[in-house]
């Protein structure tokens, strides 16, 4: 014991006497520990935090939604599942707040006692009128607690879901247009008083989600009461489980048992699927017959009313016709009676006309008969004359025969001629009638013509009273004629009126047949449509989510990874030169000791003795700087971690726990690192005997170069150059030390940078390079060819737009072996077209390619992923669970998530499904940002429109995700700075120390300060020149594997690193060892030149 | 006026608490050419005196005039001027640099100076002409020395102050250092100062001061030097 206390005082002083050396081990042991554990610790702190935070809120574990919404029966369901500890269903909607002049979107969440927020100012909203905002929206609405805002929640059928649903919106909408106007408001009270602000668990990033509204993103979040809300069905039901917090979240343990009860709620999600289905269907169906219902009484009551009405007309038509029949009849019979009349007056008058005709004529008659009456009384006359005469002439011809008689010769003459004297006789004697009765006719005419005029006169008279009758007859008849016309046309004016009213009736009849049959050929489209509509409703979809498809949460977590992995590379280079700079600095220190270790030798202390001192040494310092490395590390650099991190994410607290595995093992590593290195110099030294160890160690003897051979380089070189070059061989040690260290430097700043020129090269590969389109226009899925194609065409047209590509696209996943990757399907409708918008080509030749039915293009990170070359077959499983086997022909250049391209025949060819177009990429004509974004509002208010995705709007939102990387590049440019400090300083004092009376020397000699630094400063120049050279190379290999653990895999970083990188990582270097350069500049000007020279070695 | 006049110089060292005096009112003279002997006992301020006089430390108090210049008064800068134009120094353990050629060891020096000798010559001058090319440590030690004496006289100095140049060196070797030192002197006309512990070389110098607690007690002036060969000890 005693032997050990001397010692042990020994080593006391000895660090007392060389603190500097010490305090140098120590601090490489700090550094080493500190960056091992501090960053090491950092990601578990971050993952600690997180936990914490959810714990204490009650975040859930389990997430479920569905297409259509959940209900109470879902809820009683979930909590019958085994571990299952409580179920909540909860509300949310996206809604639009009007303030000062801008428009915002708000997620409006409900105050629950599952995902609580935290209260950072004022109180949580206790009435129904009144809300909590988070602070940026304060900030960005210049709204102050107190104030009230009008909020307007977005107009859809409870059952949507907006993170899932986009699709079934529309069949949310179909069923409010059956039973129109039965839409509750969403909120009762929709303004609201701003009472507090909140922190929400579930936003802790920037990533608010996307909505329908405004400009499709989300702006902020705010918490109503939840009492406030109206709503039948829960859009979102948070699970928590049963010892839950016995686990850390994205521990595997508690990924496994999130896992196990996810897939037991599989099991009944089939189930409750379809019963919350068949009740919206049952609703649904049960609301369309009741409307049918409706419908049908109501087409029936129509009927019956036109029916009526047109009765009514009809018996109005009916009368009238009858109406006018009579009239008609009426006018007949008073016609046929006036014409009988008029006959008759006619023929009485006619008789009168004949009468007095007849009257005349047979005056005319008469006074002809009168006159030849007087004629013949004439001829009376003359006949008797003529009789006179012919008696005369008889009597003559008597006479003569008498006459001839007597002449007569013959019996028989005289025989005739007394005949014809008897015959003359007797017409004598006929004659002497004659002229009696001539003369009686002519008294007898006279007498006639007497009587003739008598009776005319008589007759005249008569006629003349005959037509006076006639005359007051008619005059009569024209009076009852025209009373009884003037009755005629009377009811025939009537009748006219009431004809016109009919018509008027009928008109109307008309059209109110017309409009009937509008009205009830669209309610019975209405009834099909919602029929059609109802059996069109898509079956409801559960959504089993946990903690991962929440945006904050899970780029927290990829963050947490990105450090983990950054923490396994850095601290293995900080050790090995921790491991390096103890190595020389014990080295150097038991060099100066050998005679020491001589004397100790000598004295007869053992082995073991001797080592102890430079092992309590080294150990010493090892763990005292190892503990207080440990220390300021969990404190400091996950501080420092989380003080970047906090820029993106809002965590009420950040939880900094003293991690025992990795204090102990970075403790451990280090410790096997310096006391590893102090064993190895002292194991070398006390092997050797004690007579050579009192001897003063012969100095390093100079040697020849290599160079020095090579004459002509040699002979050229100034004499301060040969000394450079051959000091340089003769500490091979510090050389290595010195290349090494700057090679870290460099390679680690390299690596920074290189890392951000990956990072920022992403989006202009992808966005520029790769995708060349400007949106991306999804549409419904329930269109028709032609109201899509008409739609298509009239986008084609436009003015802005330039070029629009059909693609159909769907997600699914793609597997090969073990390994499986979700991936976007993208099937142009044209092989060649898609050229237009997408660059596929092959990265390194940069030869394009063609789709084909050959075979599938895929992108490159999936082929890497999958192990997956061309020509190799995979499996690829569409949304709907198909799965197919198909052949990649090409591999093609992509930097963010996965696609796989297909032809369109192929598809047909393969999964046997019609193609329909649902994407379009869309080229805009070069428009600014507003433009764009004027153009997508517009677009998204179409209503074949169901999403606009601007590709300015993605790159902006990746751009953020991406700028947190930046902080890697940060930490590692820091640390590699502080690392070449570190490591130069410590070289620096070791050169001095082991070269100080060289120094002293060349001082004596009369070097000035300046040309003593150059002495020295030389060589590290030219170490670190080469050690920059070599660090370009390594940090251009250590950057792809910095790439490789940072990559994310939905994330292809391209291995580039810009030329204006390795500028910042050779002069960031050549800056740091400039410091040191300084720093070792005064100190040689503080060399003490008669000290060092006094003492022998 | 003596080519080099110390006057009244103190120097003193802080120890913690207590102040030593290396040099207490030291004064003496030398002229030029002389080679002078400082002798006296450990701690006497010998090296001190020496360290002052070759530009490697100041005084406290008191002035130190060479060659008409008063190099108590210089600063930092014309001190390193002054030792790099004016002072030669050999130390005890030689101080060559290990990492070059004896000849290198000397351009260190002359490549520094403005009418410096051509380091062949001084080579051949110490009588290294052919080892010239080897490393220090495959040089004996008074080889080493001789090295070091060529550095030094390489730089032509008005000084050549040597600080125990024989104390590592056998009886021998030793001699023929004091003798290169003095045909040195000689030859040159060189003004050279040795500091030596053995008294028993005193009287090849022209001047003999000896040091005793910090002030030079004696200076005496020899005016037959004995050379160095017809010394024994």
């Amino acid at each position: 014991m005693k032997i050990k206390k001397a010692l042990l005082k020994d080593t006391f002083k000895e660090i007392k006497k060389s603190y500097k050396r010490f305090i140098s081990i120590l601090l490489m042991a700090l550094l080493g520990v500190g960056f091992f554990a501090g960053l090491r610790a950092s990601s578990p702190d971050m993952v600690d935090s997180i936990d914490t935070y959810y714990k204490n809120q009650n975040v859930y574990d389990i997430e479920v939604m569905s297409t259509l919404g959940l209900t109470d029966d879902d809820i009683e369901a979930l909590f019958n599942i085994e571990n299952v500890e409580s179920v909540y269903g909860t509300y949310s909607r996206d809604g639009l707040i009007q303030t000062n002049d801008k428009e915002i979107v708000s997620k409006i969440l409900c105050v629950d006692d599952v995902n609580q927020p935290v209260l950072v100012e004022g109180n949580m909203p206790e009435n129904i009128d009144e809300c909590v905002v988070e602070k940026s929206f304060l900030e960005g609405t210049g709204k102050k607690i107190g104030d009230t805002i009008d909020i307007e929640p977005e107009k859809t059928n409870e059952t949507t879901t907006n993170e899932i649903s986009t699709s079934e919106t529309s069949e949310g909408e179909n069923e409010t247009s059956v039973a129109e106007g039965e839409e509750t408001e969403y909120l009762k009270h929709k303004t609201l008083k701003i009472v507090g602000v909140v922190d929400s668990p579930l936003y802790i990033s920037r990533e608010r989600g996307s909505t329908k509204l405004g400009t499709g993103v989300i702006n902020y979040y705010i918490y109503v009461n939840r009492e406030n809300v109206n709503s039948e069905v829960y859009t979102e039901v948070y699970i928590t489980l049963e010892n839950g917090d016995k686990y850390q979240t994205e521990s595997r343990k508690y990924e496994d048992y999130v896992e196990e009860t996810k897939n037991k709620i599989e099991e009944i999600k089939e189930e409750r699927e379809n019963a919350r289905y068949q009740e919206l269907i049952d609703e649904a169906n049960a609301e369309i017959t009741k409307a049918e219902e409706e419908f049908n009484t109501e087409k029936q009551n129509g009927e019956n009313e036109l029916q009526d009405a047109e009765n009514k007309i009809n018996k109005g038509k009916a009368q009238i016709e009858s109406g006018e029949a009579e009239i008609n009849r009426n006018e007949r019979k008073a016609n046929q009676q006036f014409e009988n009349a008029e006959a008759q007056i006619e023929s009485a008058k006619t008789e009168v006309a004949k009468n007095a005709l007849r009257l005349n004529n047979e005056k005319i008659e008469a006074e002809k008969g009168f006159e030849e009456a007087e004629n013949q009384k004439a001829n009376l006359q003359s006949t008797l004359d003529n009789i006179h005469n012919a008696i005369k002439i008889t009597d003559n011809s008597i006479a003569e025969k008498q006459a001839k008689l007597e002449t007569a010769e013959t019996e028989e003459e005289i025989a005739t001629i007394n005949q014809e004297i008897a015959k003359l006789q007797a017409t004598r004697q006929v004659y002497e009638t004659n002229k009696q009765s001539v003369e009686a006719g002519m008294t007898e005419i006279d007498n006639q013509i007497a009587s003739g005029r008598q009776e005319l006169q008589n007759a005249e008279a008569q006629i003349d009273s005959a037509r006076k009758q006639i005359q007051s007859q008619e005059a009569s008849f024209q009076q009852t004629k025209n009373k009884t016309y003037t009755q005629i046309a009377n009811a025939r004016k009537e009748l006219e009126a009431s004809k016109q009213e009919i018509a008027d009736a009928e008109a109307e009849l008309e059209t109110a047949r017309e409009e009937f049959n509008t009205k009830i050929q669209e309610a019975e489209g209405k009834l099909i449509d919602a029929r059609e509509k109802v059996s069109e409703i898509e079956k409801a979809e559960w959504y089993i989510l946990d903690r991962q498809q929440n945006a904050g949460y899970s780029s927290y977590i990829q963050d947490t990874e990105s450090i983990e992995n950054l923490s396994m590379v850095f601290p293995i280079v900080f050790f090995a030169i921790a491991a390096l700079v103890s190595l020389t600095s014990m080295t150097r220190m038991v060099e100066e000791e050998r005679q020491e270790i001589g004397t100790l030798k000598a004295l007869g202390y053992n082995k073991f003795h001797i080592m102890f001192k430079y092992l309590i040494y080294s150990s010493l310092a090892c763990i005292i700087g190892g503990v207080i490395g440990m220390n300021i590390g969990f404190q400091l650099l996950p501080r420092i971690i989380w003080d970047m991190y906090e820029m993106m994410y809002t965590l009420p607290e950040f939880i900094i726990s003293f991690n025992h595995q990795y204090s102990s093992m970075g403790l451990g590593l280090i410790y096997i690192c310096i006391v590893g290195a102090t064993l190895y110099t002292i194991l070398k030294e006390v092997k050797e005997t004690p007579a050579t160890l009192l001897r003063p160690k012969a100095p390093k003897y100079g040697k020849r170069v290599l160079l020095e051979r090579v004459g002509f380089i040699w002979k050229r070189l100034k004499f301060s150059h040969k000394v450079t070059v051959r000091n340089i061989f003769r500490y091979k040690k510090r050389f290595l030390m010195t290349i090494i260290g700057i090679m870290g430097c460099t390679s680690l700043i390299l690596a920074g940078f290189g890392l951000k020129d990956s990072i920022s090269s992403i989006l202009p590969n992808q966005y520029e390079d790769i995708f060349h389109y400007d949106m991306l226009v999804s549409l419904k899925t329930a269109l028709t060819e032609e109201q899509r194609n008409s739609y298509i065409e009239n986008l084609k047209q436009k003015e802005d737009i330039q070029e629009v590509v059909e693609t159909y696209m769907e997600s699914g996943t793609v597997k090969k072996g073990e390994n499986s990757e979700n991936v976007q399907i993208v099937i142009p409708s044209d092989n060649q077209e898609i050229d237009k918008v997408i660059t596929l080509r092959d990265v390194k030749t940069e030869e394009a390619f063609t789709l084909s039915e050959e075979g599938i293009i895929i992108t490159d990170k999936l082929a890497e992923l999958i192990h997956t070359n061309v020509g190799d077959t995979i499996t690829v499983t569409t949304a709907d669970d198909i799965e197919k086997e198909i052949k990649v022909v090409g591999i093609t250049e992509n930097y963010i998530s996965h696609y796989v391209y297909m032809s369109k025949t192929l598809y047909q060819q393969v999964f046997g499904e019609t193609y329909h177009t649902n994407v379009l990429l869309v080229q805009d004509n070069q428009l600014n940002e507003e433009q764009e974004q004027a153009v997508m509002q517009e677009m998204v208010a179409q209503n074949e429109v169901q999403t606009v995705t601007l590709t300015t709007n993605t790159m902006k939102t990746l751009d953020d995700t991406m700028s947190s990387l930046n902080y890697v590049v940060v930490i590692l440019i820091v640390s590699a700075g502080l690392l070449a400090f570190v490591v130069l300083y410590n070289l620096s004092n070791i050169n001095i120390g082991e070269r100080i009376r060289e120094l002293a020397t060349i001082k004596v000699l009369g070097f000035y300060d300046r040309e003593v630094y150059d002495y020295v400063t030389r060589e590290t120049i030219l170490l670190t020149i080469i050690g920059i050279a070599l660090g370009v190379v390594a940090g251009y290999f250590l950057n792809f594997y910095i790439l490789g653990t940072c990559e994310i895999n939905i994330l292809r970083f391209e291995k580039v690193i810009q030329p204006i990188s390795y500028l910042y990582a050779t002069a960031i270097t050549l800056v740091f060892s400039m410091i040191v350069n300084i720093v070792t500049y005064f100190a040689l000007k503080k060399i003490d030149m008669i000290g060092s020279l006094k003492s022998v070695e | 006026m003596a080519y080099i006049e110390f006057k009244n110089v103190c120097k003193d060292y802080k120890m913690g608490e207590i102040i030593i005096k290396a040099l207490n009112h030291t004064n003496f003279s030398i002229e030029k050419g002389e080679l002078v002997v400082v002798v006296g006992p450990s701690g006497a301020g010998k090296t001190t005196a020496l360290n002052i006089l070759g530009g490697m430390d100041t005084v406290t108090s008191g002035d130190v005039i060479v060659d008409g210049k008063n190099i108590a008064k210089l600063k930092n800068k014309q001190l390193i001027k002054y030792r790099r134009e004016d002072i030669g120094f050999v130390f005890q353990f030689y101080n060559l640099v290990q990492n070059l050629t004896a000849i290198e060891n000397v351009e260190l020096a002359t490549q520094i100076c403005k009418d410096s000798l051509s380091p062949d010559e001084v080579m051949e001058k110490v009588g290294l002409a052919d080892r010239k090319k080897n490393f220090p440590s495959q040089l004996s030690g008074g080889e080493q020395q001789r090295v070091a004496i060529a550095r030094a006289i390489a730089k032509n100095p008005k000084l050549l102050l040597c600080d125990e140049p024989t104390g590592a060196l056998d009886y021998k070797t030793g001699k023929q250092i004091l003798k290169l030192l003095q045909d040195t002197a000689r030859k040159e006309n060189m003004t050279v100062i040795i500091i030596t512990h053995n008294a028993a070389i005193a009287p090849m110098a022209d001047k003999i001061i000896r040091f005793k607690n910090g002030t030079a007690e004696s200076i005496e002036s020899n005016q037959n030097p004995i050379p160095v060969e017809n010394i024994e000890w």
